[in-house]
Protein backbone atom coordinates (compact mmCIF):
# COMPACT_ATOMS: atom_id res chain seq x y z
CA UNK A 1 0.00 0.00 0.00
CA UNK A 2 1.26 3.47 -0.85
CA UNK A 3 2.60 5.50 2.03
CA UNK A 4 2.75 2.64 4.50
CA UNK A 5 6.52 2.64 4.81
CA UNK A 6 6.64 6.38 5.36
CA UNK A 7 3.97 5.98 8.00
CA UNK A 8 6.09 3.36 9.76
CA UNK A 9 9.02 5.72 9.71
CA UNK A 10 7.09 8.52 11.38
CA UNK A 11 5.48 6.13 13.80
CA UNK A 12 8.86 4.85 14.82
CA UNK A 13 9.88 8.37 15.73
CA UNK A 14 6.62 9.17 17.46
CA UNK A 15 6.67 6.05 19.61
CA UNK A 16 10.21 6.75 20.77
CA UNK A 17 10.80 8.41 24.08
CA UNK A 18 10.36 12.16 23.95
CA UNK A 19 13.59 14.09 23.55
CA UNK A 20 15.55 10.88 22.96
CA UNK A 21 17.05 9.88 19.67
CA UNK A 22 16.62 6.41 18.25
CA UNK A 23 19.22 5.13 15.76
CA UNK A 24 18.72 6.62 12.32
CA UNK A 25 16.71 4.12 10.30
CA UNK A 26 18.55 4.50 7.02
CA UNK A 27 17.15 1.25 5.65
CA UNK A 28 13.51 2.24 5.86
CA UNK A 29 14.40 5.80 4.94
CA UNK A 30 16.00 4.71 1.66
CA UNK A 31 13.03 2.50 0.90
CA UNK A 32 10.68 5.45 1.21
CA UNK A 33 12.95 7.55 -1.01
CA UNK A 34 12.90 4.74 -3.59
CA UNK A 35 9.11 4.65 -3.37
CA UNK A 36 9.08 8.36 -4.14
CA UNK A 37 11.12 7.86 -7.30
CA UNK A 38 8.78 5.06 -8.33
CA UNK A 39 5.74 7.30 -7.84
CA UNK A 40 7.38 10.01 -9.86
CA UNK A 41 8.14 7.64 -12.71
CA UNK A 42 4.55 6.40 -12.84
CA UNK A 43 3.24 9.92 -12.50
CA UNK A 44 5.26 11.06 -15.48
CA UNK A 45 4.33 8.12 -17.64
CA UNK A 46 0.65 8.78 -16.91
CA UNK A 47 1.04 12.45 -17.75
CA UNK A 48 2.79 11.50 -20.96
CA UNK A 49 -0.05 9.14 -21.78
CA UNK A 50 -2.63 11.89 -21.25
CA UNK A 51 -0.62 14.22 -23.45
CA UNK A 52 -0.23 11.62 -26.16
CA UNK A 53 -3.97 11.19 -26.22
CA UNK A 54 -4.14 14.89 -27.00
CA UNK A 55 -5.91 15.83 -23.78
CA UNK A 56 -5.18 18.89 -21.67
CA UNK A 57 -3.94 17.95 -18.21
CA UNK A 58 -5.75 20.89 -16.66
CA UNK A 59 -9.14 19.69 -17.85
CA UNK A 60 -8.75 15.95 -18.43
CA UNK A 61 -10.70 14.01 -15.81
CA UNK A 62 -10.22 10.44 -16.96
CA UNK A 63 -8.81 7.40 -15.15
CA UNK A 64 -5.25 8.36 -16.02
CA UNK A 65 -5.68 11.77 -14.49
CA UNK A 66 -6.87 10.36 -11.20
CA UNK A 67 -4.13 7.75 -11.30
CA UNK A 68 -1.59 10.51 -11.70
CA UNK A 69 -3.22 12.43 -8.88
CA UNK A 70 -2.92 9.44 -6.56
CA UNK A 71 0.77 9.16 -7.35
CA UNK A 72 1.25 12.87 -6.80
CA UNK A 73 -0.54 12.79 -3.46
CA UNK A 74 1.34 9.68 -2.35
CA UNK A 75 4.59 11.38 -3.25
CA UNK A 76 3.67 14.52 -1.33
CA UNK A 77 2.66 12.45 1.64
CA UNK A 78 5.92 10.54 1.55
CA UNK A 79 7.84 13.76 1.35
CA UNK A 80 5.98 15.10 4.35
CA UNK A 81 6.75 11.95 6.32
CA UNK A 82 10.43 12.00 5.36
CA UNK A 83 10.69 15.64 6.26
CA UNK A 84 8.81 15.14 9.51
CA UNK A 85 11.16 12.34 10.43
CA UNK A 86 14.27 14.34 9.63
CA UNK A 87 12.94 17.61 11.00
CA UNK A 88 11.82 16.19 14.30
CA UNK A 89 15.13 14.45 14.74
CA UNK A 90 16.91 17.66 13.84
CA UNK A 91 14.80 19.48 16.41
CA UNK A 92 16.16 17.32 19.20
CA UNK A 93 19.71 18.33 18.38
CA UNK A 94 19.49 21.97 19.50
CA UNK A 95 17.99 20.78 22.76
CA UNK A 96 20.94 18.40 23.08
CA UNK A 97 23.41 21.22 22.60
CA UNK A 98 21.60 23.09 25.38
CA UNK A 99 21.72 20.15 27.72
CA UNK A 100 25.03 18.45 27.16
CA UNK A 101 27.15 21.15 25.62
CA UNK A 102 28.96 21.27 22.34
CA UNK A 103 30.57 17.85 22.33
CA UNK A 104 28.49 14.95 21.12
CA UNK A 105 28.90 11.82 23.27
CA UNK A 106 29.87 8.74 21.32
CA UNK A 107 26.74 6.77 22.11
CA UNK A 108 24.59 9.52 20.60
CA UNK A 109 26.82 10.10 17.61
CA UNK A 110 26.41 6.46 16.63
CA UNK A 111 22.67 6.94 16.30
CA UNK A 112 22.94 9.81 13.86
CA UNK A 113 23.36 9.89 10.12
CA UNK A 114 26.41 11.62 8.68
CA UNK A 115 24.43 14.70 7.74
CA UNK A 116 22.92 14.87 11.21
CA UNK A 117 26.32 14.87 12.87
CA UNK A 118 27.36 17.71 10.58
CA UNK A 119 24.19 19.59 11.43
CA UNK A 120 24.77 19.20 15.15
CA UNK A 121 28.29 20.55 14.84
CA UNK A 122 27.20 23.48 12.74
CA UNK A 123 24.29 24.30 14.94
CA UNK A 124 26.24 24.29 18.15
CA UNK A 125 28.89 26.43 16.47
CA UNK A 126 26.15 28.88 15.48
CA UNK A 127 24.86 28.90 19.03
CA UNK A 128 28.34 29.47 20.38
CA UNK A 129 29.06 32.36 18.07
CA UNK A 130 25.68 33.89 18.89
CA UNK A 131 26.44 33.70 22.60
CA UNK A 132 29.88 35.19 22.16
CA UNK A 133 28.30 38.07 20.25
CA UNK A 134 25.76 38.54 23.00
CA UNK A 135 28.62 38.29 25.48
CA UNK A 136 26.51 36.10 27.74
CA UNK A 137 26.90 32.39 28.30
CA UNK A 138 23.36 31.10 28.03
CA UNK A 139 24.09 27.49 28.82
CA UNK A 140 24.61 28.08 32.53
CA UNK A 141 21.94 29.12 35.00
CA UNK A 142 19.28 26.82 33.60
CA UNK A 143 17.27 26.84 36.82
CA UNK A 144 16.48 29.93 38.86
CA UNK A 145 19.21 30.39 41.49
CA UNK A 146 18.10 29.89 45.06
CA UNK A 147 21.49 30.37 46.57
CA UNK A 148 24.57 31.64 44.79
CA UNK A 149 26.58 28.79 46.25
CA UNK A 150 25.90 25.08 46.16
CA UNK A 151 27.42 22.00 47.68
CA UNK A 152 28.71 19.51 45.13
CA UNK A 153 30.42 16.16 45.10
CA UNK A 154 32.93 15.37 42.37
CA UNK A 155 32.04 12.10 40.64
CA UNK A 156 35.07 11.73 38.44
CA UNK A 157 38.59 13.11 38.46
CA UNK A 158 38.37 16.46 36.75
CA UNK A 159 41.84 17.71 37.40
CA UNK A 160 43.84 20.06 39.52
CA UNK A 161 44.24 23.76 39.41
CA UNK A 162 40.97 24.54 37.65
CA UNK A 163 40.49 28.29 37.76
CA UNK A 164 37.10 29.43 38.97
CA UNK A 165 35.38 32.67 38.15
CA UNK A 166 36.61 34.38 41.31
CA UNK A 167 40.25 33.66 40.40
CA UNK A 168 40.63 30.90 42.93
CA UNK A 169 41.86 27.52 41.85
CA UNK A 170 40.36 24.25 42.96
CA UNK A 171 41.40 20.62 42.91
CA UNK A 172 38.51 18.50 41.82
CA UNK A 173 39.60 15.08 42.97
CA UNK A 174 37.12 12.25 42.75
CA UNK A 175 34.65 12.05 45.66
CA UNK A 176 35.81 15.33 47.10
CA UNK A 177 33.16 17.80 48.16
CA UNK A 178 33.18 21.49 47.38
CA UNK A 179 31.19 24.57 48.06
CA UNK A 180 31.11 26.38 44.73
CA UNK A 181 29.40 29.14 42.91
CA UNK A 182 26.44 27.70 41.05
CA UNK A 183 27.62 29.14 37.74
CA UNK A 184 31.01 27.48 38.19
CA UNK A 185 29.55 24.11 39.02
CA UNK A 186 26.77 23.93 36.41
CA UNK A 187 28.90 23.00 33.39
CA UNK A 188 30.41 20.10 35.36
CA UNK A 189 27.02 18.97 36.59
CA UNK A 190 25.56 18.92 33.08
CA UNK A 191 28.52 16.84 31.89
CA UNK A 192 27.84 14.38 34.68
CA UNK A 193 31.16 15.04 36.42
CA UNK A 194 29.63 16.46 39.58
CA UNK A 195 26.43 16.11 41.47
CA UNK A 196 24.64 18.64 43.57
CA UNK A 197 24.15 17.68 47.18
CA UNK A 198 20.80 18.76 48.47
CA UNK A 199 20.19 18.75 52.13
CA UNK B 1 -6.82 59.74 65.15
CA UNK B 2 -3.16 60.46 64.88
CA UNK B 3 -2.34 56.78 64.76
CA UNK B 4 -4.79 56.02 61.94
CA UNK B 5 -3.46 58.83 59.75
CA UNK B 6 0.00 57.59 60.52
CA UNK B 7 -0.97 54.16 59.24
CA UNK B 8 -2.50 55.66 56.17
CA UNK B 9 0.64 57.56 55.51
CA UNK B 10 2.59 54.40 55.90
CA UNK B 11 0.34 52.61 53.47
CA UNK B 12 0.66 55.46 51.01
CA UNK B 13 4.39 55.34 51.22
CA UNK B 14 4.21 51.55 50.83
CA UNK B 15 2.18 51.99 47.65
CA UNK B 16 4.60 54.61 46.41
CA UNK B 17 7.42 52.26 47.12
CA UNK B 18 5.74 49.44 45.23
CA UNK B 19 5.00 51.69 42.29
CA UNK B 20 8.61 52.77 42.27
CA UNK B 21 9.88 49.20 42.47
CA UNK B 22 7.63 48.07 39.64
CA UNK B 23 9.33 50.47 37.26
CA UNK B 24 12.90 49.42 37.92
CA UNK B 25 14.65 47.77 35.04
CA UNK B 26 14.83 44.42 36.79
CA UNK B 27 11.07 44.46 37.31
CA UNK B 28 10.55 45.47 33.69
CA UNK B 29 12.76 42.63 32.56
CA UNK B 30 10.85 40.26 34.79
CA UNK B 31 7.69 41.32 33.01
CA UNK B 32 9.23 40.98 29.57
CA UNK B 33 10.60 37.59 30.56
CA UNK B 34 7.23 36.35 31.81
CA UNK B 35 5.49 37.55 28.67
CA UNK B 36 8.09 35.97 26.44
CA UNK B 37 7.88 32.74 28.37
CA UNK B 38 4.12 32.47 28.10
CA UNK B 39 3.56 33.77 24.58
CA UNK B 40 3.53 31.13 21.86
CA UNK B 41 5.15 33.46 19.32
CA UNK B 42 8.24 35.61 19.60
CA UNK B 43 7.65 39.10 20.98
CA UNK B 44 9.49 42.34 20.32
CA UNK B 45 13.03 42.33 21.61
CA UNK B 46 13.42 44.81 24.47
CA UNK B 47 16.37 46.61 22.91
CA UNK B 48 16.74 49.50 25.34
CA UNK B 49 15.87 47.55 28.43
CA UNK B 50 18.44 44.86 27.69
CA UNK B 51 21.21 47.33 26.92
CA UNK B 52 20.43 49.28 30.12
CA UNK B 53 20.49 46.08 32.12
CA UNK B 54 23.78 45.02 30.65
CA UNK B 55 25.33 48.22 31.93
CA UNK B 56 23.78 47.71 35.33
CA UNK B 57 25.02 44.15 35.50
CA UNK B 58 28.53 45.28 34.69
CA UNK B 59 28.28 47.91 37.39
CA UNK B 60 27.04 45.34 39.90
CA UNK B 61 29.87 43.02 38.98
CA UNK B 62 32.42 45.77 39.57
CA UNK B 63 30.84 46.67 42.88
CA UNK B 64 30.92 43.07 44.05
CA UNK B 65 34.51 42.77 42.98
CA UNK B 66 35.51 45.96 44.80
CA UNK B 67 33.64 44.95 47.91
CA UNK B 68 35.10 41.46 47.97
CA UNK B 69 38.63 42.85 48.08
CA UNK B 70 37.82 45.41 50.74
CA UNK B 71 36.74 44.20 54.15
CA UNK B 72 32.99 44.25 53.71
CA UNK B 73 30.67 42.12 55.81
CA UNK B 74 30.43 38.73 54.05
CA UNK B 75 26.69 38.59 54.67
CA UNK B 76 26.20 41.88 52.88
CA UNK B 77 28.35 40.63 50.04
CA UNK B 78 26.42 37.40 49.74
CA UNK B 79 23.13 39.30 49.56
CA UNK B 80 24.54 41.49 46.88
CA UNK B 81 25.79 38.45 45.01
CA UNK B 82 22.39 36.82 45.23
CA UNK B 83 20.69 39.88 43.78
CA UNK B 84 23.27 39.93 41.01
CA UNK B 85 22.79 36.23 40.24
CA UNK B 86 19.05 36.65 40.00
CA UNK B 87 19.30 39.55 37.61
CA UNK B 88 21.77 37.66 35.49
CA UNK B 89 19.51 34.63 35.51
CA UNK B 90 16.59 36.72 34.27
CA UNK B 91 18.64 38.14 31.43
CA UNK B 92 20.05 34.78 30.44
CA UNK B 93 16.70 33.08 30.60
CA UNK B 94 15.08 35.85 28.59
CA UNK B 95 17.66 35.58 25.81
CA UNK B 96 17.54 31.80 25.99
CA UNK B 97 13.78 31.57 25.55
CA UNK B 98 14.01 33.78 22.49
CA UNK B 99 16.82 31.74 20.95
CA UNK B 100 14.82 28.58 21.53
CA UNK B 101 11.78 30.08 19.85
CA UNK B 102 13.95 31.03 16.90
CA UNK B 103 15.30 27.49 16.70
CA UNK B 104 11.76 26.22 16.53
CA UNK B 105 10.15 28.63 14.09
CA UNK B 106 13.08 29.98 12.09
CA UNK B 107 11.51 29.65 8.66
CA UNK B 108 8.27 31.22 9.78
CA UNK B 109 10.04 34.12 11.49
CA UNK B 110 12.30 34.73 8.51
CA UNK B 111 9.51 35.03 6.00
CA UNK B 112 7.15 37.07 8.20
CA UNK B 113 8.39 40.65 8.22
CA UNK B 114 6.46 41.56 11.33
CA UNK B 115 8.21 38.87 13.35
CA UNK B 116 11.57 39.38 11.67
CA UNK B 117 11.66 43.01 12.76
CA UNK B 118 11.16 41.99 16.36
CA UNK B 119 14.56 40.34 16.55
CA UNK B 120 17.81 41.90 17.67
CA UNK B 121 20.79 42.08 15.35
CA UNK B 122 22.44 39.06 16.96
CA UNK B 123 19.23 37.08 16.80
CA UNK B 124 18.83 37.90 13.12
CA UNK B 125 22.32 36.68 12.38
CA UNK B 126 21.68 33.55 14.37
CA UNK B 127 18.45 32.90 12.47
CA UNK B 128 20.19 33.24 9.12
CA UNK B 129 22.91 30.81 10.10
CA UNK B 130 20.39 28.35 11.54
CA UNK B 131 18.27 28.41 8.42
CA UNK B 132 21.31 27.87 6.25
CA UNK B 133 22.46 24.91 8.36
CA UNK B 134 19.07 23.23 8.64
CA UNK B 135 18.38 23.77 4.97
CA UNK B 136 21.65 22.19 4.00
CA UNK B 137 21.01 19.27 6.32
CA UNK B 138 17.50 18.63 5.02
CA UNK B 139 18.52 19.12 1.42
CA UNK B 140 21.37 16.70 1.75
CA UNK B 141 19.40 14.02 3.55
CA UNK B 142 15.91 14.28 2.03
CA UNK B 143 15.20 16.87 -0.63
CA UNK B 144 18.04 16.11 -3.03
CA UNK B 145 16.80 12.52 -3.23
CA UNK B 146 13.31 13.53 -4.32
CA UNK B 147 12.14 14.37 -7.86
CA UNK B 148 13.01 17.93 -8.92
CA UNK B 149 9.51 19.32 -8.62
CA UNK B 150 9.27 18.21 -5.00
CA UNK B 151 12.53 19.66 -3.72
CA UNK B 152 11.32 22.87 -2.12
CA UNK B 153 11.85 23.14 1.61
CA UNK B 154 8.91 25.50 2.07
CA UNK B 155 6.36 23.88 -0.22
CA UNK B 156 5.18 20.33 -0.63
CA UNK B 157 5.51 20.48 -4.40
CA UNK B 158 5.62 23.06 -7.19
CA UNK B 159 1.85 22.88 -7.44
CA UNK B 160 1.34 24.22 -3.90
CA UNK B 161 0.09 27.77 -4.06
CA UNK B 162 1.65 28.96 -0.83
CA UNK B 163 4.29 27.83 1.63
CA UNK B 164 2.64 24.86 3.27
CA UNK B 165 5.56 23.15 4.94
CA UNK B 166 6.59 25.82 7.43
CA UNK B 167 6.11 25.10 11.12
CA UNK B 168 4.24 27.96 12.75
CA UNK B 169 3.56 28.73 16.38
CA UNK B 170 0.14 27.73 17.64
CA UNK B 171 -1.63 31.02 18.32
CA UNK B 172 -4.81 29.27 19.41
CA UNK B 173 -3.32 28.11 22.68
CA UNK B 174 -4.67 29.41 25.95
CA UNK B 175 -2.68 31.67 28.20
CA UNK B 176 -3.09 33.04 31.69
CA UNK B 177 -3.12 36.79 31.73
CA UNK B 178 -3.90 39.83 33.81
CA UNK B 179 -4.78 43.31 32.69
CA UNK B 180 -3.34 46.44 34.22
CA UNK B 181 -6.26 48.65 33.34
CA UNK B 182 -9.93 48.32 32.53
CA UNK B 183 -10.19 46.99 29.00
CA UNK B 184 -13.27 46.57 26.94
CA UNK B 185 -14.21 45.46 23.47
CA UNK B 186 -12.03 42.39 23.29
CA UNK B 187 -13.17 40.18 20.46
CA UNK B 188 -13.02 36.51 21.32
CA UNK B 189 -11.71 34.36 18.51
CA UNK B 190 -12.72 30.98 19.81
CA UNK B 191 -15.79 29.26 21.13
CA UNK B 192 -19.17 28.91 19.40
CA UNK B 193 -19.76 31.28 16.49
CA UNK B 194 -22.76 33.00 18.14
CA UNK B 195 -20.63 33.99 21.13
CA UNK B 196 -17.91 35.57 19.08
CA UNK B 197 -19.83 38.74 18.37
CA UNK B 198 -20.08 39.43 22.10
CA UNK B 199 -17.35 41.71 23.30
CA UNK B 200 -15.36 40.75 26.32
CA UNK B 201 -14.16 43.06 29.06
CA UNK B 202 -11.38 42.80 31.58
CA UNK B 203 -11.12 44.29 35.04
CA UNK B 204 -7.66 45.32 36.18
CA UNK B 205 -5.86 42.70 38.21
CA UNK B 206 -8.29 39.87 37.50
CA UNK B 207 -6.82 36.66 36.16
CA UNK B 208 -8.15 35.34 32.88
CA UNK B 209 -7.53 32.15 30.98
CA UNK B 210 -7.98 33.15 27.40
CA UNK B 211 -7.09 32.28 23.82
CA UNK B 212 -3.82 34.02 22.93
CA UNK B 213 -5.11 35.13 19.54
CA UNK B 214 -7.82 37.27 21.11
CA UNK B 215 -5.42 39.31 23.22
CA UNK B 216 -2.37 39.19 20.93
CA UNK B 217 -2.52 42.90 20.09
CA UNK B 218 -3.00 43.88 23.73
CA UNK B 219 0.02 41.86 24.82
CA UNK B 220 2.08 43.49 22.11
CA UNK B 221 1.04 46.97 23.19
CA UNK B 222 1.86 46.12 26.80
CA UNK B 223 -1.68 46.51 28.18
CA UNK B 224 -1.94 42.91 29.27
CA UNK B 225 0.67 40.86 31.07
CA UNK B 226 0.97 37.14 30.55
CA UNK B 227 1.67 34.89 33.49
Amino acid sequence: MYGRKAYQLVKEFASGEKGQLAPFNSDLFEQVVAECSQHHKELQSLIRKIEEEGLDIQTARNADYYGALIHHLALVRNKRCLMAYMYNRAEIMPSLSWKIGHVLPKEIEEKLSHSEVEYFKKHSAALKSCMSKLMVDLTVDMVPPKDPYIQVRVLDDIGEGIVLSDDRTANFVRHSMHFLKRTDAEPFISQGLMEELTS
Amino acid sequence: MASSSGMEEERDSMEDYEALISTTDVELLKRAWRNEKAAPEILRFEFQLVSRLREQIELMEDTIHDKSTSSTDPLFLSLFQMDFDRTLFLLRSYLRIRIQKIEKYMFHIRKTDELWNRLSKEEKEFTEVCIEDLKQHLEESVLSKLPATYQSILRQSVTSEKDDMVPEPELDTFVLCRSKEYLTGIQLEDGPVDDRSKLFEMEPGVLHFICYKSIKALVESGKIDLL
